[in-house]
């Protein structure tokens, strides 16, 4: 039974819902919200794919009911890019490769636009351990660390770009 | 993977929880972050007819620190407590255990409570808790006590909780500004459950050593010992004798070799601490 009412901010903009108590954040958002955007990976907390950020903190959608986000602003893959130019992490993972079949992309951009937020100049070793949340399956590790580390180069104006 | 239906309530005072466990027992669970929670009820391994969600009641998202302890209320998740800029001198090992918990959007979500709550024999918290012989502050609509993690803990994911109450704070007791510590920790990926993990706190030549991961509860050996190679003997004979768990993700002797060499790499820390200041 629908009968929770559901209204948060998607991207900025006010939208609102009827759902279940046991409808994840995740399901919210594709199904009744209709942003498929965050994808349905493991729905139980291991894979990442459905990283979103609620109130500014990336987490698992699906590990979260749609009730308990009721007046967050949330933000999800739909949002990174403006008016249809993608944000300088898109360009980087499409630059490098950072992508195959695009399942994880969604959870993989969200985790590492939080990591950058958090520290502009990661190591390696940093951006492994901060994307190691997020698991991808075409084992494309190293285009999506390549990605973003080229990404925290250009934005510290360093000369960025040696990879592509 | 989908959660069979429940009730939800969101109640805004701990007295309307309480209210609601005693109503409804064992029907209930308390959802905080939910972290472990929403698989295990996506998996129906556990499918209760209510959650209680009491992620709005402002009395429980608090921490407090005085001379003798820390204590941590139910509401307040695990990277509110990693980022107070007060934790590393206040708790040493909770901020050196904090990156070994999971992943940052887990982290984001999941409470302190909730991981003392489902007693994880392999949960950092739980060590932690366990080690510094910490306690637990339990209230139902009828009584409020407060039970020392070692009887908390009764057994992997079971505790002393009862099904009227509420687990409403853990108190992390501090040590002497002297003391040292140590952290050592062996998963397979960074952020999953550990094979093996250990946690030391040493006062003068009084050593605390605690393992998480061996057994169905946190195990804490204490002994006496002048150096480094003492402490490192008395863990090679409790990575001996103590019953120590096999399963499919590591056999007991690669458990019982973990024991000991992260054991003294965590010793060995513990030796060299230096407790940071905000001073």
């Amino acid at each position: 039974m629908k009968n929770h009412s559901v209204k948060l901010l998607l991207n900025g903009k006010e939208r609102e819902a009827a759902c279940e108590s046991r409808t994840t954040l995740l399901d919210f958002i594709r199904h009744d919200l209709g942003a498929t955007g965050t994808h349905a990976g493991c729905e139980h907390g291991v894979c990442g794919a459905c990283t979103v950020e609620v109130n500014g903190q990336i987490v698992r959608s699906c590990l979260m009911f749609a009730c308990q986000a009721d007046g967050s602003n949330v933000n999800t893959v739909e949002g990174l890019a403006n008016a249809g130019i993608l944000s300088d992490l898109q360009q980087s993972f499409k630059r490098h490769h950072a992508l195959q079949c695009g399942f994880c992309t969604p959870g993989f951009l969200m985790a590492a636009k939080d990591l950058l937020e958090k520290n502009s100049n990661p190591t390696e070793q940093e951006v492994r351990e901060g994307l190691s949340g997020n698991i991808c399956r075409c084992t494309g590790y190293v285009g999506i660390v390549e990605a973003v580390l080229d990404v925290a180069s250009l934005r510290l104006g360093k000369l960025g770009g040696e990879h592509a | 993977m989908k959660s069979a239906p429940f009730k939800m309530h969101s109640p805004i005072t701990e007295d309307e929880v309480l209210v609601l466990l005693k109503k409804y027992g064992e029907d209930a669970r308390i959802i905080a972050g939910g972290q472990t929670l929403v698989p295990v009820l996506a998996m129906r391994v556990a499918s209760p007819d209510h959650l209680i969600d009491i992620n709005q009641i402002a009395s429980l998202k608090r921490f407090e620190v005085n001379k003798n302890q820390l204590g941590v209320y139910a509401g307040v998740r695990q990277s509110e407590l990693e980022q107070w800029h007060g934790l590393g001198e206040a708790q040493p090992l909770l901020k050196m255990m904090f990156p070994w918990i999971a992943h940052t959007p887990i982290r984001n979500r999941g409470t302190v409570c909730g991981s003392i709550a489902h007693a994880d024999p392999s949960a950092e918290l739980v060590l932690a808790l366990t080690v510094l012989e910490g306690s637990v502050t339990l209230v139902s609509a009828k009584r409020k006590r407060n039970v020392d993690a070692s009887h908390f803990f009764i057994g992997a994911l079971q505790t002393d909780r009862q099904p009227d109450e509420l687990i409403q704070s853990v108190q992390f007791p501090l040590k002497n500004p002297d003391a040292g510590f140590g952290f050592a920790e062996f998963g397979y990926r960074h952020g999953d459950f550990a094979v093996v993990a250990v946690a030391v706190i040493k006062d003068k030549d009084k050593w605390t050593i605690g393992f998480g991961g061996i057994d169905d509860v946190a195990k804490v050996y204490k002994t006496t010992a002048k150096s480094i190679e003492e402490v490192v003997r008395f863990i090679d004979g409790v990575a001996t004798d103590s019953e120590v768990r096999e399963d499919p993700t590591a056999t007991s002797g690669l458990r019982r070799h973990l024991m000991r060499t992260l054991g003294k790499q965590a010793c060995v820390d513990a030796d060299q601490f230096k407790r940071p200041s905000s001073k």
